[in-house]
C-alpha cells in the first residue's frame, strides 16, 4: 500500500478486536483510503467486515490499533458524530430511510440544531441547500417527495449525499473530502437498479472517497480501484486492480482459503439419484431478481445453485419456500402446480421444507430443544389413541438429535437462548432433518458454524440424501457445493449461465 | 412553468386538499346530505353552535393523543388526567384559591413523563399500559371525591359567553391547536417524532435520541391533555364524572383515525385530526337530529371506527402488530 | 434493580413470583383478620372467583399469542344480557344463542385482525364498542331481573357445599389447560406468541389459527356471561363496566406475559387467586371500589412490566 502521504485522508493501522466468544473479530488489520478512490472490502460472513465498519464509524473502539486523519495521528471516534469530525460516515444495508419523511427532512435529520431561527426550523434555507445538494450529485427527484415515493436506487443516492452531509456539516466546509461507507449497497436492488447507481457512484467520485464493502464480487471487481480482503479477521490480500490482473477466482480462493479445502471432511459420496422428479421449475421469472429458471429435481439428489450475491439464488430458494411470490413460469411440486402466491406452510404441506442459516428467523429462542425441534414433527409424537402431545417421544426424539449432530448443550430442556451459535444452528437443521420432507431448501446451512460442527452437519446432510430427500443448496461456500451438491446452476444477474456435475466441480476447485 | 389561469387555479386547490386529505369528501357529502335532509335543524344557528361545542370537546382530548399516535403509540390516558384533574381542583379548592387549576396542566405533564419513562425504558406497549393509569385514575378520582360528582365554582369567566352563537371554549381552543400544529410542522421535535413513528431504527440509526423523544411525546401530549382538561372542565359546568363512560375514551381515537393520521404512526397528527373531529362531530349530530336510536350512534361509532382502522391499516407496510 | 438478583431466580421468577404472590396475599389478608377464611368468606370468593376465571382462560389464551382482547367484558355483558332478555321467549335456547353470538363477534375480532391486519387491540377496541352499542340498544340501560329457576340452577346448585358455577370453573380451567400443554393446537398457539414468522416457516397457518383463538376467547366470554347471570339472577348495562383491567391482571400476574409465548392458562388460576383474594380483602376492609380500581392498575402495571420478556429485542410502541 504505498500512497502519499498527502493522498490519504483516513488510515488505520494495526487495528485489533476480540469479543469475549470470538478470538480475533479483527486480527491486525490496515487499511488505507486515498482521495478520489473506491475501496473495496470483501469477504465470508463473519470474516470481520461489520466489526471493521463499525470501529470505523465510532460504534465501538478497538482493542488497539492506530488511526491516522490527514497525516495526523488521532484518537479512535468514540460515536458517529465523531466519526464525521474524522471524515467518516456510513451508509447503511437497511433501514437506514425514513418512509414518510421528505426528501429534504431526511436529508437534514440529525442536524435540525444548525437551522434554528426563533425556535422554529428555518425550512427555507434548509429547502435551498437540500436543492444544491441534489444538483450536486445529480440526483433526480423533487425534495418535497416523500421518501417512500422514489425508487430505492434514488434512495440509496439520497442516503449517500445525507452520509456525505454529515461529514460536511461537522466540518461547516463543503469542499471537505468524505470517505464514506456502502454497506451492502446494492442489495435491495435490481440488476438495472444497480448499474445507475453504480454510475452515479462512479460520477461522485471526485470530491468522495468510497469505502464498499460487500460479497457480490463481481461488483467489486468492476467498480473498485483497490481491494481488500478478509478471513477469519485477518486481511489475508490487497489486489491494486489497476495493476494486477485479478480473476473470480483468485478472490474466491483468497476469501475462502486453499487450506481449508484440505482440512475439510471428504467421505464416500456416491452420487444416489433416482428418476423420479419431485420438483419441476418452469421459466421461472420475477422482475428484477431472476428469470426465466428451469431445472428438475430428483428424488435425492442435491442441487446447487451457485453464483455470487445478488444473483437471484436467494429470491429462487425463497420463491420456491413460499415466502416470494413468482410472476411468471410454473412451479410443480410433486406433479402438482403450486400458485404463485402461497404461504410456507401450504408449501411445506406440499413437502417443502426451508432451513435457512440465520438462527432466529425459525427457532424458537425462548423454547427448549424439545419443543424447538417437535414443533415441525407434531405428528410424530402424538399419542395413538387421543391426539395429544406424548412427552416422552418428544424427549426422545430431541435426544436422538442431540446425539447425531453432537449438539453441545447440558440438556435436551435446555431454552435454546443459552445455546451457542453453533449449536442453535445444529438444532434448526436437526429438526428438518427429523422432519425429513420431501424436499429440503437450505440456505446458508453452515454459516459461522466451526469446521467440526460442519463435519456433523455435512455427514447428516449425506445421510438424509441417501434416505431420498431431494435438496436444493445456497450457500457462500464453494466448499459445499462440491461436497454435497450432484449438479450445480450457476447464476449470474439472475439468469442461468452453465450447468454442470458436482464432480466437474470438485475437480475446477481443486486446481 | 405557465402560471394556470384564474379560472383552473381554484378546483386545483381544491383537487390537492382532497388528495392529501380525503376525509374532506366525506365531510363534505355530510353536510350537504344533513343539510338537504334536515335543512332547518341542521343550518340554524344553535346547531351550529352545538357542532362547535362538540368540536371543541373533541378536540381539546385528540390532540394530545394524536401527537402520541404520530411516533406509533397510543395514548388512552386523557380522560383520566380529566377526571383526576377535576377532582383535585375541588380538592385543592380551599387552600390554592384560584390557583388550584393550574393542578390540571400540572397532572398531565407529570402524568405523560412517567407514561413515557415507563415505555419507552421499561418497555411496555403503550395502550395497555396508558389503559391502566386510565384505570388508575378514575380510581383516585372516585375515591377523593367520595363518588360523588363534586362542582367547583369560580371559574366561570374562562367560558363567559363572548361571541353569540359562538362557544368561548372554541376561541380558547384555536391558540391550544395552532401551538399543536406548530410544534409538528415547523419544529425539529415534529420531524423526529415522525421520523420515530415511520422507522424508529432508522431514526436512530441517523443519531436520534429515540428514547428522549418518545418521552417528550408523552409529556406534551399529556401537557396537552392537561390544558385541553382546563377548558374542557369548565364548558362542562366545572365538574367531572366520576365514572368512566367508554364514549368518552374512544371517540377522540375515531377523530384521529378518521382524520386519516394511520395507528402505526409516521403521518399525519394534529392538522388532520381537526378534520376528523370535525367530520365525526357532523355525523354524530346530524344522526342526533334523525329520528335514529340514540344507541344507535354508539353502533354507529364502532362501526366507524373499524372502519376507518381498516382503511389506514391497509397502507401499513408489513409491520408485525400485537 | 431486577439484575441484582441471581440468575437461576430470575430464570424461574415468572413461576415462582405468582406462587409468592398469592400465599403473600392470602398470609396478610389472614394476618388482617384471622376470620376472613370462615365459610362465608369462602362462598363469596368461590363466587366472585368462578365466572372471572372462565374469562380468564380464554383471554390468556389470546395473550399468550401475542394479542390482546378487549372485547372479553362487552362480550360477558351481552351475554348476560341476551340471556335475561330472551329466557321467557326461547328458554334454555338462550344459551346456544348466546355463545353463537359470542363466537360469532370473536371470529370478526379475529377476521380483522388475521385477515385485514387491524392492531388486535383497536380491533377488539372497535368490536367493544359495537357490542356495548347493541347492549344499551337491546337492554335500553333498564335493570333486568332473570327469574328462571331451571337457568339460574347452572350456577346456583350447591354440590358438596359448593356452588356449581364453581365446578363449571374448574372444568374450564382444566380443559383450557389441557388444551394449552398437550394438543397441538396450544402448541401452535405458543409458537405464534413466540415467533410468528418462525411458525409460520414450521408448517402453523398462522392466519387461522389467530382466528381459531379469538373465537375461543369469545366463546369462554359468552359462556363466563351465562353463568354470571345464572349466579346474580339480574342484570343492566352496568355489568363488568371496571371488569377489563382487572381481568388482564389476572392474567400477566399468573405469569403470562404480554409478549406471548409464554405462560398459559394453567397460569392464570394464580392470577385470579390473587386478584379475587386482594378484591375481596379490600372490601372486607371497607376499601371502596375506587381504591379497588386503582390497586388493580398498578397490578396490571407493574406485573404487565416485570413478565415482558426483555430477550427479545423488538420495537414496542
Amino acid at each position: 500500500m504505498v500512497m502519499a502521504i498527502d493522498d490519504t485522508i483516513v488510515e488505520i493501522k494495526n487495528v485489533s478486536k476480540t469479543f469475549n466468544g470470538v478470538v480475533h473479530a479483527l486480527d491486525n488489520v490496515s487499511i488505507a483510503i486515498g482521495k478520489n478512490e473506491i475501496i473495496g472490502v470483501v469477504g465470508e460472513n463473519g470474516a470481520g467486515k461489520s466489526t471493521l465498519m463499525k470501529i470505523l464509524v465510532g460504534v465501538y473502539p478497538p482493542d488497539n490499533g492506530e488511526w491516522y486523519y490527514k497525516g495526523t495521528k488521532v484518537p479512535f471516534p468514540k460515536n458517529p458524530k465523531e466519526a464525521a469530525k474524522r471524515g467518516i460516515s456510513i451508509v447503511y444495508q437497511e433501514k437506514g430511510v425514513i418512509p414518510c419523511l421528505k426528501v429534504y427532512q431526511f436529508l437534514f435529520l440529525g442536524h435540525e440544531d444548525k437551522y434554528i431561527k426563533y425556535s422554529r426550523l428555518d425550512i427555507d434555507k434548509i429547502k435551498k441547500y437540500a436543492r444544491e445538494i441534489l444538483e450536486e450529485f445529480h440526483v433526480k427527484c423533487n425534495i418535497e417527495n416523500f421518501m417512500y415515493e422514489l425508487p430505492l436506487s434514488t434512495q440509496k443516492m439520497i442516503e449517500i449525499a445525507k452520509a456525505i452531509l454529515n461529514v460536511r456539516l461537522e466540518h461547516e466546509d463543503d469542499n471537505i473530502t468524505s470517505v464514506i461507507i456502502l454497506d451492502e449497497p446494492t442489495a435491495p436492488l435490481t440488476i438495472e437498479e444497480r448499474r445507475e447507481l453504480f454510475s452515479d457512484i462512479l460520477n461522485m467520485k471526485k470530491n468522495v472517497s468510497f469505502v464498499f464493502v460487500s460479497h457480490i464480487i463481481p461488483e467489486v471487481m468492476e467498480f473498485t480501484d483497490r481491494v481488500h480482503v478478509l478471513r477469519d479477521g485477518k486481511m489475508v490480500a490487497h489486489y491494486d486492480l489497476s495493476k494486477d490482473k485479478i480473476t473470480e477466482e483468485d478472490f474466491f480462493r483468497a476469501i475462502v482459503g486453499k487450506e481449508s479445502l484440505e482440512r475439510i471432511y471428504k467421505p464416500e459420496i456416491k452420487r444416489v439419484a433416482s428418476e423420479e422428479v419431485v420438483l419441476i421449475v418452469k421459466n421461472l421469472t420475477k422482475n428484477g431478481s431472476y428469470y426465466d429458471i428451469s431445472f428438475e429435481l430428483h428424488r435425492g439428489e442435491c442441487i446447487g445453485i451457485f453464483g455470487p450475491a445478488g444473483s437471484g439464488k436467494s429470491e429462487i430458494i425463497n420463491t420456491i419456500a413460499g415466502l416470494i411470490s413468482f410472476e411468471n413460469g410454473a412451479l410443480i411440486i410433486k406433479g402438482q402446480e403450486a400458485k404463485p402466491k402461497e404461504s410456507p406452510h401450504v408449501r411445506l404441506a406440499r413437502g417443502i421444507g426451508y432451513f435457512s442459516g440465520e438462527t432466529g428467523k425459525e427457532l424458537f429462542l425462548n423454547w427448549p430443544i424439545t419443543k424447538n425441534i417437535s414443533i415441525v414433527n407434531i405428528k410424530k409424537i402424538l399419542r395413538k389413541f387421543i391426539r395429544v402431545i406424548n412427552f416422552n417421544a418428544e424427549k426422545q426424539m430431541a435426544e436422538k438429535i442431540v446425539q447425531k449432530l453432537r449438539i453441545k448443550t447440558p440438556g435436551v430442556n435446555t431454552d435454546c437462548y443459552s445455546l451457542s451459535g453453533g449449536s442453535k444452528q445444529k438444532v434448526s437443521v436437526g429438526k428438518w432433518f427429523e422432519r425429513s420432507p420431501d424436499i429440503l431448501l437450505l440456505e446458508d446451512p453452515t454459516i459461522g458454524i466451526d469446521v467440526g460442527a460442519r463435519k456433523d452437519i455435512y455427514e447428516n446432510t449425506l445421510e438424509i440424501k441417501k434416505r431420498g430427500i431431494s435438496m436444493i443448496l445456497i450457500s457462500d461456500d464453494p466448499k459445499e457445493y462440491s461436497l454435497l451438491c450432484d449438479k450445480i446452476i450457476f447464476i449470474k444477474h439472475g439468469k442461468i449461465q452453465k450447468v454442470i456435475s458436482g464432480e466437474k466441480f470438485k475437480q475446477e476447485l481443486e486446481k | 412553468m405557465k402560471i394556470p389561469n384564474k379560472k383552473k387555479l381554484i378546483p386545483s386547490i381544491i383537487i390537492q386538499t382532497i388528495k392529501i386529505y380525503p376525509v374532506t369528501l366525506f365531510l363534505f357529502a355530510l353536510v350537504v346530505i344533513f343539510s338537504s335532509l334536515y335543512p332547518e335543524k341542521f343550518l340554524n344557528p344553535l346547531n351550529l353552535s352545538t357542532i362547535l361545542r362538540q368540536f371543541v370537546s373533541l378536540m381539546l382530548f385528540a390532540l394530545g393523543p394524536s401527537i402520541v399516535v404520530v411516533t406509533g403509540s397510543l395514548d388512552l390516558s386523557y380522560v383520566g388526567i380529566w377526571m383526576l384533574g377535576g377532582i383535585l381542583v375541588w380538592l385543592l379548592m380551599p387552600t390554592l384559591g384560584i390557583f388550584s387549576i393550574l393542578v390540571i396542566p400540572l397532572l398531565g405533564l407529570a402524568t405523560g413523563f412517567i407514561v413515557g419513562v415507563i415505555q419507552a425504558k421499561a418497555k411496555m406497549p403503550s395502550f395497555i399500559l396508558t389503559l391502566s393509569v386510565l384505570v388508575i385514575y378514575c380510581g383516585l378520582t372516585g375515591t377523593i371525591s367520595g363518588g360523588i360528582s363534586r362542582s367547583v365554582r369560580g371559574y366561570e369567566f374562562i367560558t363567559a359567553r363572548l361571541i353569540p352563537y359562538i362557544p368561548t371554549a372554541f376561541l380558547w381552543t384555536i391558540p391550544i391547536i395552532i401551538a399543536a400544529v406548530f410544534i409538528m410542522k415547523y419544529t425539529k421535535i415534529g420531524i423526529y417524532l415522525y421520523a420515530i413513528g415511520s422507522n424508529e431504527e432508522g431514526a436512530r440509526l441517523a443519531g436520534i435520541n429515540v428514547d428522549k423523544y418518545k418521552i417528550l411525546a408523552f409529556t406534551i401530549s399529556g401537557l396537552f391533555s392537561g390544558i385541553g382538561s382546563v377548558i374542557y372542565f369548565q364548558h362542562q359546568g366545572g365538574s367531572v364524572p366520576v365514572v368512566l363512560n367508554l364514549n368518552t375514551m374512544v371517540w377522540p381515537l375515531v377523530a384521529i383515525v378518521l382524520g386519516g393520521t394511520p395507528l402505526t404512526g409516521g403521518s399525519g397528527g394534529p392538522q388532520r385530526t381537526i378534520l376528523g373531529a370535525l367530520t365525526f362531530t357532523v355525523l354524530c349530530r346530524g344522526l342526533t337530529l334523525s329520528f335514529l336510536d340514540p344507541t344507535m350512534i354508539q353502533l354507529i361509532t364502532g362501526l366507524l371506527l373499524i372502519a376507518s382502522i381498516i382503511a389506514s391499516s391497509r397502507g401499513s407496510k408489513g409491520v408485525t402488530i400485537l | 434493580m431486577v439484575r441484582l438478583l441471581p440468575e437461576w431466580f430470575r430464570k424461574n421468577m415468572s413461576t415462582i413470583g405468582p406462587i409468592v404472590a398469592a400465599i403473600a396475599v392470602v398470609g396478610v389478608f389472614q394476618m388482617i383478620n384471622p376470620l376472613f377464611l370462615r365459610y362465608q368468606g369462602i362462598i363469596t370468593l368461590v363466587y366472585a372467583m368462578s365466572y372471572f376465571l372462565i374469562a380468564a382462560c380464554g383471554l390468556t389464551f389470546v395473550i399468550m399469542m401475542g394479542s390482546f382482547d378487549f372485547s372479553v367484558v362487552s362480550l360477558l355483558k351481552l351475554s348476560a344480557l341476551i340471556c335475561v332478555l330472551y329466557i321467557d321467549k326461547l328458554g334454555l335456547l338462550v344459551i346456544p344463542l348466546a355463545l353463537s353470538i359470542c363466537v360469532g363477534f370473536g371470529f370478526i375480532n379475529g377476521l380483522l385482525f388475521a385477515k385485514l391486519k387491524v392492531p388486535s387491540f383497536m380491533a377488539t377496541l372497535g368490536v367493544s364498542v359495537v357490542v356495548e352499542g347493541i347492549a344499551l340498544y337491546l337492554s335500553k340501560g333498564f335493570l333486568h331481573i332473570m327469574n328462571d329457576r331451571t337457568f339460574r340452577a347452572l350456577s346456583v346448585t350447591f354440590v358438596a357445599d359448593l356452588p356449581s358455577i364453581f365446578y363449571w370453573a374448574i372444568g374450564v380451567w382444566i380443559i383450557c389447560t389441557f388444551i394449552a400443554i398437550w394438543t397441538p393446537f396450544g402448541r401452535r398457539i405458543y409458537a405464534i406468541g413466540g415467533n410468528p414468522i418462525g411458525a409460520m416457516l414450521s408448517g402453523i397457518n398462522v392466519e387461522s389459527n389467530r382466528i381459531y383463538v379469538f373465537m375461543l376467547s369469545g366463546f369462554f366470554a359468552g359462556l363466563a356471561g351465562i353463568l354470571y347471570m345464572a349466579q346474580f339472577g339480574g342484570g343492566s348495562i352496568e355489568i363488568g363496566a371496571d371488569m377489563t383491567i382487572p381481568l388482564f391482571a389476572s392474567v400477566v400476574a399468573g405469569g403470562t406475559a404480554l409478549t406471548g409465548g409464554v405462560g398459559g392458562p394453567q397460569r392464570t388460576l394464580l392470577g385470579v387467586i390473587i386478584i379475587t383474594w386482594i378484591q375481596a380483602g379490600l372490601l372486607m376492609l371497607g376499601v371502596g371500589r375506587s381504591i379497588q380500581l386503582v390497586v388493580f392498575g398498578l397490578i396490571a402495571i407493574v406485573m404487565g412490566i416485570s413478565t415482558i420478556d426483555r430477550r427479545r429485542i423488538r420495537i414496542i410502541k
